[in-house]
């Protein structure tokens, strides 16, 4: 979180006030969209602060993207105020925002050159910054070779580079990725999310939609999950997952498995199990009524020999589908 | 205004890149060139020699025409009014062609009836025009200034002779000068088509290959739509200009090598009674006669170009603005290419209709029903033409700029209209395309 600071003057110049304003890079108030009869977005609110990571999650269909081109400008909401960094969101505040859809293309007999100018000009860039920052991209991809190329001779794992240098070569404050991560290859998924890391460290602020819960969980500070037109959940990853954590502990050891359910007894349960290698394991265990971490510790300890054990979080992956489906069963009850 | 302009050149690079772009440039110019030959060299072939009778009840013609006989045409006059049933039927007059109309009128309304037997070619009926033209003006010099002729024809208008049949005076047709209008007319008819489509398969591209999406995060569709037809725009302008340098060098080979007895001034030469032209040395006379022989007479005069041009510009970009918006906004609301082709077919039939008005014009320049079609803005750009290129009766030329203006008018409507389609539908992928649809996206904000 980024506090600005500034100074207000008071009838003693002596004594000086400062007041911390804290600075939303993107605050959407009970935004409301509909398509004809259909309900897309039912006053969905979310807040991004300056400099973190937001994943906007949600099943197909959800109003993901319906969202994001909201706040692109590109549809107009229904009902609702978009502001960004605490002004009515506008027109010139384009040019400060990176959007990199998820049906994404280029013109296929352009260069890349020539693509990064067009776009950089239509994001109001001068053609020298266009060529500057390009230049910067090109030596950290270390894709030289392609300026003169055109989109049709690359890879489409050349192109996902270009699409992505051609989002930020304008330097947004703010960066929207739809599905940054679907038919990436892993290498060009591990780059970017490095790419997407060291902007967050430079203060930029980074939104994205993604399936990729691997991805979301390794790189989100923040989501927000919506589900059928409606927010119904909002937080950070770490306490998301803190919250929602059941009891379960990993136990990696080696000897002998028989021994280990052995030791259990009736106050543990054991869930999962990985076969490691000859006589290694790890095993999930669930405590059962007052049991706690320390006494199953005490319980193993001298039937194996334990290498590590470990508290298991619900994974995202987890969350997301307790969370639809705790949803559904709700409306359906309704 | 800038986006759509980066847009626009953007669009022009690619189409000046482009294969079809050049292809175009070489065999359009080949194609009109074509055409001329044959009117021309084709055209002669049918009757070579004429009779033609000129009733000049007020002897304004002074029984002169030639200087000297022209082996093609001959000349009598007779200083009363035939009849024209009289004249198709009556035996002593059946020697003759034509019959070539003067009333006392002509010097004011500039404007004569040819009533003719049998069609003649179009080197016939431009030679027969181009001789009674020398001399009206030679007389015109004559009777009301004191110009030299070169003085004279850069002032005057030029006569319009109808062509008439005898045996069916009523029907209009076979106006040469309307037949250009025509021909102005389907050039601009053919551009609207090939750079409409041309905007249509940009679009489609643009959303099959999901470009639009990225775009539209930097500009308005409204200016996306604007930017695309300007840049296809600029790139049928240049691609017209290219026209025009290539047919020009056309023309100018073919007058100096295709036909060269064109050129023969003394078989051009009209009586020549007025000092200026008497005065003129030789070589002065000769450029003045190969200036004036028939072929420059009917490319470089009888199409006016000046005037034409200038409002061939004016309804080629207006008419493309009007009909290119149709292509644009079925682009953006087809589901998919093919989507696009089979919606276009409604556009097409339109541009058939425009083709077929601009006939209907030719035939009939006077019916109401031309009238109307000169109004319709999908019609308008062809009519307008050959209206133009028949001449629009005397205190009626405003109409031309009536028509302008409705269809002006007409574009800039289409384009609102046109600009919600575009808005609604160019982020709908994949979808079956209906008229109910349209309906719902014209009528969403």
């Amino acid at each position: 979180m980024k506090y600005h600071t500034f100074n207000s003057n008071t009838l003693s110049q002596k004594k000086t006030t400062f007041i911390q304003i804290l600075v939303n890079m993107l605050k959407l108030e009970a935004i409301s969209k509909s398509f004809y009869q259909k309900l897309a977005l039912d006053e969905v609110s979310l807040t991004l602060e300056e400099g973190e990571i937001f994943g906007l999650l949600g099943p197909n269909g959800a109003g993901k993207t319906t969202l994001i081109r909201i706040i692109n400008r590109i549809v107009e909401q229904d009902k609702g105020v978009v502001r960004f960094k605490n002004e009515l969101m506008n027109d010139k505040h384009l040019a400060q925002i990176g959007y990199l859809p998820e049906e994404r293309g280029l013109y296929r007999t352009m260069t890349v050159y020539d693509h990064a100018l067009f776009l950089g000009r239509l994001r109001g860039m001068s053609k020298n910054d266009v060529n500057t920052n390009f230049n910067y991209w090109v030596d950290k991809f270390e894709i030289g070779d392609w300026r003169k190329k055109r989109i049709e001779e690359l890879s489409k794992g050349m192109a996902q580079k270009v699409q992505f240098i051609c989002t930020v070569l304008h330097q947004p404050q703010l960066l929207i990725l739809d599905e940054p991560f679907s038919g990436f290859d892993p290498i060009n998924v591990e780059l970017i999310q490095q790419e997407l890391k060291e902007m967050k460290a430079q203060g930029k602020t980074i939104m994205l939609s993604s399936h990729n819960m691997k991805s979301v969980e390794e790189i989100c500070d923040r989501v927000a999950l919506i589900h059928q037109s409606k927010k119904i959940l909002e937080g950070r990853v770490s306490q998301i997952r803190e919250s929602r954590k059941d009891g379960n502990f990993a136990v990696r050891f080696s000897g002998s498995m028989i021994a280990f359910v052995n030791a259990l007894w009736t106050g543990f349960e054991l869930v999962d199990k990985e076969i490691l290698g000859d006589n290694r394991f790890v095993a999930y265990v669930k405590m059962r009524g007052e049991n706690n971490f320390q006494d199953l510790l005490q319980v193993l300890l001298g039937q194996i020999q334990i290498e590590a054990a470990w508290e298991v979080l619900p994974s995202m992956q987890e969350v997301f589908i307790q969370e639809i489906n705790h949803s559904n069963q709700t409306q359906d009850e309704k | 205004m800038k986006n759509s302009w980066i847009i626009a050149l953007r669009e022009l690079k690619e189409r000046m890149r482009s294969k079809s772009f050049i292809a175009m440039a070489i065999v359009g110019p080949l194609l009109v060139l074509g055409i001329t030959y044959m009117l021309f060299a084709l055209g002669g072939k049918n009757k070579t020699h004429w009779n033609v009778l000129i009733t000049d009840p007020n002897a304004i013609m002074q029984a002169k025409i030639m200087a000297q006989e022209d082996a093609t045409v001959s000349y009598d006059f007779a200083n009363d009014y035939i009849e024209i049933e009289d004249f198709a039927n009556n035996p002593r007059f059946q020697k003759y062609d034509a019959m070539l109309e003067v009333n006392e009128k002509i010097l004011n309304n500039k404007t004569a009836f040819l009533f003719y037997r049998e069609k003649p070619s179009m080197q016939m009926a431009t030679r027969v025009q181009y001789q009674f033209e020398r001399r009206l003006e030679e007389l015109m010099i004559a009777q009301f200034t004191s110009l030299s002729v070169s003085d004279f024809r850069k002032i005057k208008q030029p006569i319009n002779v109808a062509m008439r049949n005898v045996y069916d005076p009523r029907d209009e047709a076979s106006d040469m000068s309307g037949w250009v209008g025509f021909f102005f007319g389907g050039v601009i008819l053919l551009f609207i088509f090939l750079f409409g489509m041309t905007i249509l398969r940009s679009i489609s591209k643009e959303k099959s290959n999901r470009i639009v999406e990225v775009l539209l995060a930097s500009v308005k569709p409204r200016q996306l739509m604007l930017g695309k037809i300007m840049g296809i725009g600029i790139a049928a302008f240049l691609q017209f200009a290219l026209w025009i340098l290539f047919v020009g060098i056309g023309l100018y080979v073919m007058r100096e090598t295709l036909f060269p007895d064109l050129l023969d001034a003394s078989k051009m030469d009209v009586v020549q009674m007025t000092e200026a032209m008497k005065n003129q040395t030789l070589q002065e006379q000769m450029l003045s006669a190969k200036e004036y022989n028939q072929f420059v007479e009917l490319i470089y005069e009888r199409i006016r170009f000046g005037n034409m041009l200038g409002y061939f510009a004016l309804f080629l970009a207006v008419g493309y603005l009007f009909y290119g918006t149709f292509f644009a906004a079925l682009g953006a609301v087809s589901g998919s290419e093919s989507d696009g082709q089979q919606f276009v077919i409604p556009l097409i039939a339109l541009l058939f209709l425009a083709l077929y008005a601009g006939h209907y014009a030719l035939n009939n320049p006077t019916a109401e029903l031309t009238s109307w079609f000169s109004y319709i803005p999908f019609t308008s750009p062809v009519v307008c033409m050959v209206k133009l290129a028949q001449g629009y009766p005397q205190g009626q030329g405003y109409l031309i700029y009536v028509s302008f203006l409705i269809l002006l008018v007409s574009a800039m409507l289409v384009l609102w209209a046109a600009g919600r389609l575009y808005k609604n539908g160019i982020l709908q992928f994949g979808h079956r395309l209906g008229f109910k649809q349209l309906f719902k996206w014209i009528s969403r904000a």
